[in-house]
Parts: structure tokens; C-alpha cells; sequence
């Protein structure tokens, strides 16, 4: 896969686990990660997942309009630029994001998420 | 300065050079940088100044609403991630937009 597959197959992957089962995303995170969230900094894999697992809805859809990706540095990391919208269940309208992504490989061939920037979109 | 100090005087930086003399931003890149431009891909200072000075303004103002950096490993970069606005002159409302940078000493 070259790397826009590679990025959009983890943007796949990445916002359907975040909508069917939070916790799950752990795995895509380790002990020096870093989550940005609205402005929170929040570091290491049990932490980011108690952040997201304890955001205020049950439910939500995340639906991506956008992925660009560069190649990051001599270890074949990879940055991940996503816009879409976000709809939580019960609200009425979706809420507009951006999501940056700093992907580094893991030994075992995927990849995990060293960096994480998420902001909403206001208008 | 901590981080958030550094990538705030970056973000400062990149977009008064932008907005007062695009050419200038020569000097931000090197050879290997690459810019994604609205999902074009652009690589190396010389092509990326090319493609910013020939966006169809003669003038644009950006005002920065958020900033949010992240050390990026090993290497001693910075993730950077903006979000603002952008206001071409003579269009009655602005644009809005995101941009992520990886920034790297030199």
C-alpha cells in the first residue's frame, strides 16, 4: 500500500473503533503518547482512553470529508491530517472537526499514534 | 521559552511573512519541506514559495483563533496545529481554515 492508502485505511479503521467501542482505541496508543483535545493535554494510552471513553454522549458518527498525509522523518512515520463532522446521536445538527495524526510504525507492521491534536470546528 | 511559547512566536511568525511578503517564506523551508495545499502536493522551498505566491490575492489577512503544539519525537520536532481565519481583501466574508506544521530546528 503506498502511503494514502496507508493513511486512509487508518482513518478508516481509527473512527470506526472510536464509534462502535472507545476502548478499544488503547491499542492504537502507547505510554508517550500524546492527546491534544480541545485544548486538554492528556499523555499516555490509560489516560487518552479514560478521556475519550468518558466524553459526554453514548453515541456518535463520525463522517470524514477530508485526509491528507505526508511521510514524517527517516523512521517511516507518517503525519495524518483529517476534517469531517461528527454527529452525536439525539443532537441535531453534526459538529465540524480537524484531527491531526503523528503515526509511528510498530514492530509488529501497523501502526500506533505518537501525537493526536483534536479540535472542533466552529463556525 | 517552553513549547507552547515556541510554536505560538513560530505561528506568529509564518503568518505575518505570509500576509506582509510571501516570498520570504523561502526561508522557512528547506528541500526536503512538503506542502499539502488543499490536497495538491507540493515539495521543496523553491516550489512551495512558487505556489504561494501565485494564490489568486494580492492580499489576505490570516487571524489565528487556536494553536496547539506537541513535541514529535526523538527527533526534537514540534507538531503544530492552527485553526483561523482567513480574510481575502474585497471578499465579504472570511475563510476559515486549519493547518498542521511539523516544525524542526535547523
Amino acid at each position: 500500500m503506498n502511503p494514502d492508502e496507508v493513511s486512509r485505511a487508518f482513518v478508516e479503521h481509527y473512527y470506526s473503533t472510536f464509534d462502535s467501542n472507545r476502548a478499544a482505541l488503547a491499542n492504537l496508543y502507547q505510554e508517550g503518547s500524546m492527546l491534544t483535545f480541545e485544548g486538554q493535554k492528556i499523555q499516555g494510552s490509560q489516560n487518552i482512553v479514560a478521556k475519550l471513553t468518558s466524553l459526554p454522549f453514548q453515541q456518535c458518527k463520525h463522517a470524514i470529508t477530508t485526509v491528507d498525509c505526508q511521510p514524517s522523518g527517516p523512521a517511516g512515520g507518517m503525519l495524518v491530517f483529517v476534517s469531517g463532522n461528527l454527529q452525536l446521536a439525539g443532537e441535531q445538527h453534526a459538529l465540524k472537526f480537524s484531527q491531526m495524526f503523528h503515526l509511528i510504525p510498530s514492530p509488529q507492521g501497523s501502526f500506533y499514534v505518537l501525537n493526536d491534536i483534536f479540535r472542533l470546528n466552529y463556525a
